[in-house]
Order: structure tokens, then C-alpha cells, then sequence
């Protein structure tokens, strides 16, 4: 196990995962940014959220989005970025269950608003998020070292533990 | 070791999310409340939202209000109003279904029609337009009901029908 955790390739890896999916969130959170008033109807046709939540998740969602993305694509607190995403991926995967699950027809709103013709929700959308989802994992639990700003100036106590060798520490 | 000690690793990671969290609410809500698209952070009234689910997939053909197979002891009449609509006038014996833009109709109750052993099942709804009567006879259709017509004009002309056989 302690292999697994310490192989370098690891960050490489990750780094494909991350860029991969900070530009995917990158491209989500824009239309939700330049246009809220429709990313909150997207968020009511869910028929989830409390009214009284859901302008305020619409205001303040993209914006995580937007800074976990970038976090991610430059390596900047990265695990805390992978975090992120990991919840936001879980929070989109449930709520698309739960519609899937009601019988609605509707786009997910994930992208540039789209139709339900366009882009309806179904079980594709969701194996889609669950492999996201995965990739946020993968981040936060093996990325020890992103290459990025985290690798050029690491903060200390948080980054790298898996690296450092303890015989040397002790001697 | 070093005077200051260093915060857990994962202690950390939540800490850092947990910041950017709240600098994104911070930001969002300042962006917010500067641009003149902005919305109000507690939306107060219903958005309205539209979604086509139930739409009916069958064919189902209208029928004229005064029709006399609808007062036909094996006619099944199932009314699409709200319950409100129902309770202030229905015809009698009639089943109240009612018709949601969101909602498919419950299995149970689809299946309760099926099974009802009925000629024909005829639905009356508001008749708007759209009207509700024909979108549930088309959704009971396209579940794969036969014989299901909706009258035409919605409950209204139903009714005045109604009144002239001497109410039913």
C-alpha cells in the first residue's frame, strides 16, 4: 500500500486528471457566472433545493467551480481543490439521481444551458460524473506532490508527509 | 523540532476547501449584488419552471361533449382538473387522475384503469390549451391503455351535456 502511495508516476497522472477536469469545470462555471438568473431556473427545475436556497447557490456554485478549476489546472492547494470537486460531483451526481428517478426530462444545466432535447439527463450523465468524481479521488488521495505552484512552494505540515523519509527524520 | 507545529495534512486540505468556500461566497456575492443582472440572493416567488416529462407518447382522438357513449355504463370517465376543479363539479362514477406537467401519473393509479374492465376510458380535463384532458388521454395511451378518447372543450361543455340529459 505504502508502494502504491510513494510511486512517482502518480503525479503525472494526476496532473492529466486535473487539468482534464479543472478546464472541464473552467467551462462549466462560465455561462453560470455571465448569466445566474438561468442557472438558478437550471437549479429549480430540479425540484430540490428549498426556493430560499436556490438563488444563493446560484450565485455563489460557479464561483467554486471557477476557483476549484483553476486550482486544479495550476497546482495550487490542489488536494483542497480535488475536495471540492469531489463534493460538487457528488452533490450533481445525487440530484441528477433523484431526477433521473422522478422522470424528469431535462438538460442538467452542467454546461451552457441546453434543452432537454439537446442534452437530456440519463444514466450516461451520470456514469459521466461518477468518473469525474473518480478523478477528484484519485487527486486528493494520491496526487502527494502535485506539479504545480504546491511543488514550487510547498507549504509546510501539508504537502508531501509520503515522502519523507522517516530513518533519516529519527537519525 | 520546530517551535510551530504543522496542521494534519488532511486538517489542512479541509481547511483550504473550506476557505476557498467561503471566498467564493464572498466574491459571488459582491459580483453579485454590483452588476445590474443580478438576482436576489432569497428568491421569493415560484420560479416556473416547465419540464415535458409526462408528455403523452399515444394517440388518443377527442370526442364531443354530448356524445352519447360517454354516459354508456362500461364508459370510464377520469377527470385531469385539479382537485379543487373535481370536488365543485364532476359527473358521477368519475375517477380523478390529475393531470401534472411534471409528474408522470402514478403506476397505481394507470394501472387501476387498465384493469378497470371499461370500454373505453375518457378524460376530461380544463380544456385549455394545452388541455389537461388530452395530455393525461395521451399519457394513459401512450402506457399502453386502449380505447382512451378525451372530450373535447374540457369539462365545461361536459357539463352543460351534462345538465341538458338531466345530470348524470
Amino acid at each position: 500500500m505504502r508502494r502504491i502511495l510513494q510511486w512517482r508516476g502518480h503525479a503525472y497522472l494526476a496532473l492529466a486528471a486535473r487539468v482534464y477536469v479543472g478546464v472541464i469545470f473552467l467551462a462549466a462555471c462560465w455561462h453560470k457566472i455571465v448569466e445566474p438568473g438561468s442557472f438558478a431556473l437550471d437549479i429549480a427545475t430540479y425540484q430540490i433545493m428549498p426556493l430560499a436556497l436556490v438563488n444563493a447557490m446560484a450565485i455563489v456554485l460557479p464561483w467554486v467551480e471557477l476557483a476549484a478549476g483553476l486550482m486544479l489546472v495550476v497546482g495550487f492547494r490542489t488536494r483542497a481543490a480535488a475536495l471540492l470537486v469531489a463534493g460538487m460531483m457528488t452533490m450533481f451526481t445525487v440530484a441528477i439521481v433523484i431526477a433521473l428517478h422522478k422522470g424528469l426530462d431535462m438538460s442538467c444545466g452542467c454546461f451552457a444551458s441546453q434543452g432537454a432535447v439537446d442534452d437530456p439527463i440519463s444514466w450516461r450523465t451520470i456514469v459521466r460524473d461518477v468518473g469525474w468524481f473518480a478523478l477528484a479521488l484519485y487527486v486528493l488521495g494520491l496526487d502527494r506532490r502535485p506539479i504545480g505552484i504546491d511543488r514550487l512552494w510547498p507549504r509546510r505540515g501539508a504537502a508531501a508527509p509520503v515522502f519523507r523519509n522517516t530513518s533519516e527524520e529519527r537519525s | 523540532m520546530s517551535g510551530v507545529a504543522a496542521p494534519h495534512p488532511a486538517r489542512a486540505v479541509a481547511r483550504d476547501a473550506l476557505l476557498v468556500l467561503l471566498g467564493s461566497a464572498v466574491v459571488g456575492s459582491a459580483v453579485n449584488a454590483l452588476r445590474p443582472s443580478g438576482i436576489p440572493f432569497v428568491q421569493k416567488t415560484e420560479y416556473q419552471i416547465l419540464v415535458p416529462c409526462p408528455e403523452g407518447s399515444g394517440e388518443a382522438p377527442g370526442m364531443a361533449p354530448n356524445d352519447p357513449s360517454l354516459w354508456e355504463p362500461r364508459t370510464l370517465l377520469v377527470d385531469a382538473r385539479p382537485a379543487s376543479e373535481h370536488q365543485r363539479w364532476h359527473p358521477q362514477g368519475a375517477r380523478h387522475l390529475p393531470f401534472d406537467y411534471l409528474e408522470p401519473a402514478p403506476k397505481a393509479e394507470v394501472e387501476r384503469i387498465a384493469s378497470s374492465g371499461a370500454a373505453r376510458v375518457v378524460v376530461f380535463g380544463d380544456g385549455g390549451n394545452p388541455d389537461t384532458g388530452e395530455q393525461l388521454a395521451r399519457e394513459l395511451a401512450g402506457a399502453g391503455i386502449r380505447n382512451v378518447f378525451f372530450v373535447q372543450g374540457g369539462a365545461e361543455p361536459l357539463a352543460a351535456a351534462a345538465a341538458a340529459r338531466g345530470g348524470r
